[in-house]
């Protein structure tokens, strides 16, 4: 992505609460249209990071550049207030104003902007015509339902046409199962109106589906910067292995680290297994095996890459898939299979994946 | 939408001022230092002047004292009797007051009887009630020979007074009544914040009713009762309403009447008084200050600050007796005094026997037209109209300092504003009479002085009331005015002001409340030409007569409860929105 594209540009943000760097010096950028995710465990500095976009924070060091206009900058001592930043949020509370209807709060920051009550009225019904909240226009918003409350906070940070929507855990507040087709709805809107958005989530499920690229953040810094498959495919570090999917993470010793390829690794538990190496600088200690990459086939079978043999542990029956421990050299392997691969506990089996699954880190 | 959408506002582009440059940031250094020298002129300032005279042995009017020393702090101990009786009175008082809390809280909280939610209702009316008039009703209901109590058993053929109110144990009984319904709020709040599911899993567990109550439910609440019994304590040690009506006529005297006496004596003995006052305040401090901890360190209960409606226990026929209590509590602490005070009120003779009452509306027409109880009347509701006006203001700003704002220092501005909370009205009121005695601004005697003195000794409750207001407004709710665009103060004007609105109406009306009743304070302060209606009561009552000082307080609670119906009502139409 070149430079003029970026609508968001942050270099070496700091940001310290005290004695506590809630943010070390993180650098990103967002492009023109796209949806970035930052993900990370509470307390990461996710959070932090967004605020500062939004003007929300004071940063102690870096800069943050919105549409090539600098923000923030701690070498120029400027730290535009949010109102002037033409930023919108959906706070992960909803920030819903109790004391307006749902009308006055989608028209709040139209407003602001003293645009002619005509306008405004158009304007506002819709962006609730996009949530499908048009019937609940009059109604006081302190009788909406958290899914309700959602809607009108989407549709009030979209009213004004904002250049940079900000999402902080949008959809945590909600039910299961609300969740998932909320994530969807909010993919739907932000592709079809072309938002450029920053979204903060601790849930790894939502980053990777909603996602064009996820930042997976720890402590305060950023540990990779990705697409999603990316992501998961090829986590670079023990963190992102252990937070994204659902790995095995297996130590051993690489035989070399070579900067791209692949090599021999063998296992603490004393097999050798065939390995990608998925970036440079890789440790060559450990290697990182999604549970759903992993074959299972009757006992035997040699005519399959990494085919180490093992016994079924445990099966636990998820809907979805089935979700095995298998006992094998090196402790025990998580493998998840479709619900029609049926193994019997205590059955000895075959398990196998190809070497581009097995991610040196 | 699309074409509007990828239309970029120039808000960002255009703008690139910094409007957190030095002039705001020097307002913000401004702000803390203004109040803090402001309130603590107000609050520091009188409690100077306290010490000094404490330690004053020559003329008590000259300042600063020719001769100083520790005799005031040493003759206390010839006041031995008096400290006595105050801790006597103040110990079965809380008892008294606890036992009932308890009692009401546990019935009401935790049982299902009929009328309930009615009833939790009703228990806020003694707190309104101020002790002075109960002390007064009771003097009428239970005094010895023609208390109405007495006169009624001696129909019944006892001989003798049944009950004599002008006594310890009556002083504890009147200020027990209107104690008790703290006590009730206080030890209700720990009840209910405990989660029912603790309970239940030691049911489940195969623990009796008798062991879950004693294991698991006692020590849970625990913490909520000890920090109420000190918390009451406190309170009782420093009344001076009921210990004055019903203790002076028997020669009872405990320290805030001894305060007083010295301070009307001739020639007064403000040494004795500030010596003893002090002594008082740090007993107060040291007991509030105990309380919290207790509160703090011991609350399993309060730590998810969510309120639980355990599933109350179905009595059946036994839910009669508990109803009955609750009714009773309220007759001894409302309906009886109020109707002795009223029957009182329309006599033209006080204290006779019943079957010889005369009636008049006499006592009322003085109320309004005789000069000085009608401008007390005057002056009181005037007072309160302005100090309750200013004093919400100020609250709004205090508040919002305190606890929204990032100035440095605001913690020292909340404990500040809080200090008068820790001292006694009486001997507040008494600091401030030679402070601002001697100060060469001739404002003692007026109602400036007043008015200063209301302010000050108010400000807690109303700080107290809109923070928790305050704190309920999700801070996000005015991050996201000022992302949609809003400026600092249009943000202020059309999010957090609307939000703060119940709670500084909720504040005005309390302030008024008490202004209205105020007495501690205003005994020393009201000067000839600025009478106030609560010690123009105490007059009424040494002076004239029972039947005039009825009218008077019952036209003083009449005041109060109309201001209470507004408070109730504007609390209870924005309790039941979420915030």
């Amino acid at each position: 992505m070149s430079e003029s594209d970026a609508r968001i540009e942050i270099k070496s943000l700091v940001v310290d609460y005290g004695e506590v760097r809630a943010v070390d010096d993180v650098s990103l950028s967002v492009g023109r249209g796209e949806l970035v995710t930052l993900l990370g465990p509470s307390g990461c500095g996710k959070t932090t990071t967004l605020r500062s976009v939004a003007g929300l924070e004071d940063p102690t060091g870096g800069s943050i550049k919105l549409n090539g206009t600098t923000v923030y900058s701690a070498a120029e001592r400027r730290n535009t207030p949010a109102e002037k930043r033409g930023v919108s949020m959906v706070f992960q509370s909803y920030a819903i104003w109790p004391h307006m209807t749902v009308f006055d709060n989608v028209a709040y920051g139209l407003k602001v902007r003293k645009m002619p009550a005509a306008e405004i009225k158009s304007n506002v019904m819709r962006v609730l015509d996009l949530v499908q909240m048009t019937e609940y226009a009059d109604r006081p918003s302190s009788r909406l339902s958290g899914g309700q409350q959602q809607r009108v906070a989407v549709a009030r940070a979209i009213a004004f046409s904002p250049d940079v929507l900000l999402f902080d855990e949008p959809l945590s507040n909600l039910d299961a199962k609300l969740r998932v087709s909320m994530r969807v709805e909010l993919r739907e809107l932000q592709k079809d109106l072309g938002i450029t958005a920053l979204y903060v989530t601790h849930d790894q499920e939502e980053a990777l589906a909603i996602s064009d690229r996820v930042i997976v953040m720890n402590a305060g810094k950023i540990e990779q910067i990705g697409t999603p498959e990316e992501i998961y495919r090829h986590p670079r570090t023990l963190f992102v292995a252990d937070f994204v999917g659902n790995a095995n993470v297996i130590r051993g010793k690489a035989s070399g680290v070579p900067a791209s390829g692949e090599v021999d690794f063998t296992t603490e538990g004393g097999i050798t297994l065939r390995a990608v190496v998925g970036h440079a600088g890789a440790k060559g200690d450990a290697v990182a095996l999604q549970a759903a990459y992993v074959d299972i086939f009757p006992a035997g079978r040699t005519d399959v890459p990494n085919a180490v043999k093992g016994s079924i542990h445990r099966r636990m029956f998820h809907g979805d898939f089935i979700q095995y421990v298998v006992d094998w050299p090196c402790g025990q392997l998580l493998v998840r299979r479709p619900p029609t691969d049926l193994f019997e506990e205590g059955s000895t089996v075959t398990v196998s994946f190809s070497a581009e699954h097995c991610v040196l880190l | 939408m699309s074409a509007s959408a990828t239309t970029p506002p120039a808000q960002a582009g255009g703008a690139v001022s910094d409007t957190r440059g030095p002039d705001r940031r020097l307002g913000r250094y401004l702000v803390v230092p203004g109040i803090l020298a402001t309130i603590g002129l107000l609050v520091i300032y009188p409690v100077f002047f306290l010490i000094t005279e404490s330690f004053n042995l020559g003329d008590s009017g000259v300042f600063p004292p020719e001769e100083m020393g520790l005799d005031n702090y040493r003759n206390m101990i010839e006041d031995v009797q008096v400290l006595w009786n105050t801790a006597f009175v103040a110990g079965i008082a809380t008892v008294m007051a606890i036992l009932f809390g308890l009692l009401l809280a546990w019935i009401l909280t935790r049982t299902a009887i009929p009328g309930r939610a009615r009833l939790e209702r009703l228990m806020e009316l003694p707190y309104y009630m101020t002790p002075l008039v109960g002390a007064l009703a009771w003097g009428v209901l239970a005094a010895p020979k023609t208390g109405l109590i007495n006169q009624l058993a001696r129909v019944f053929g006892a001989t003798g007074d049944v009950v004599n109110i002008y006594s310890p144990w009556g002083i504890a009984w009147v200020m027990a009544l209107f104690e008790g319904t703290v006590a009730f709020v206080m030890i209700s709040a720990s009840m209910k914040s405990m989660d029912p599911s603790m309970e239940e899993s030691a049911r489940v567990l195969g623990a009796g009713k008798l062991r879950v109550a004693l294991t698991v439910t006692l020590p849970m609440i625990l913490p909520g009762i000890l920090s109420a019994s000190i918390f009451v304590f406190a309170e009782m040690l420093s009344a001076f309403a009921a210990a004055f009506v019903l203790g002076i006529p028997s020669r009872f005297v405990v320290v805030t009447t001894a305060i007083w006496q010295s301070t009307s004596a001739y020639p007064p003995e403000y040494g004795r008084a500030a010596a003893m006052g002090l002594c008082l305040f740090v007993v107060l401090a040291v007991a509030i200050g105990s309380a919290r901890f207790v509160l703090r360190k011991g609350s399993y209960a309060t730590i998810t600050g969510k309120a639980f409606r355990p599933r109350p226990l179905r009595l059946g026929a036994r839910a009669w007796p508990m109803v009955l209590t609750c009714w009773a509590y309220l007759a001894f602490a409302v309906f009886l005094p109020m109707g002795a005070l009223l029957l009182t009120s329309f006599q033209k003779f006080a204290t006779v026997i019943v079957g010889d009452m005369r009636f008049t509306f006499d006592n009322y027409v003085s109320v309004f037209h005789q000069g000085a109880i009608a401008s007390a009347l005057k002056n009181s509701l005037i007072l309160g109209l302005i100090v309750a006006s200013i004093g919400s203001l100020l609250v709004g700003v205090l508040v919002w300092v305190i606890f929204r704002s990032r100035a440095p220092g605001r913690g020292l501005v909340e404990y500040v504003v809080m200090f008068p909370q820790a001292v006694p009205r009486l001997v507040f009121g008494l600091g401030l009479l030679w402070a601002w005695l001697i100060i060469p601004i001739p404002i003692y005697g007026t109602m400036w002085l007043l008015g200063i003195a209301y302010l000050t000794v108010l400000l807690p409750l109303g700080v107290r009331t809109l923070a928790g207001v305050v704190l309920q407004i999700d801070k996000s709710l005015e991050e996201c005015a000022r992302v949609c665009g809003a400026s600092w103060s249009h943000q202020m004007r059309t999010v957090t002001l609307p939000l703060m609105r119940p709670g500084i109406v909720a504040a005005w009306l309390l302030i008024f409340i008490s202004s209205v009743r105020e007495l501690g304070a205003s005994l020393f302060l009201m000067g000839p030409h600025s009478k106030v209606i609560g010690p123009a009561i105490v007059d009424a009552w040494l002076t004239a007569s029972s039947e005039l000082s009825a009218a008077m307080a019952l036209v003083q609670t009449g005041v109060v409860f109309i201001a209470v119906i507004f408070l109730l009502r504007i609390t209870r139409r924005y309790s039941g929105e979420p915030a």
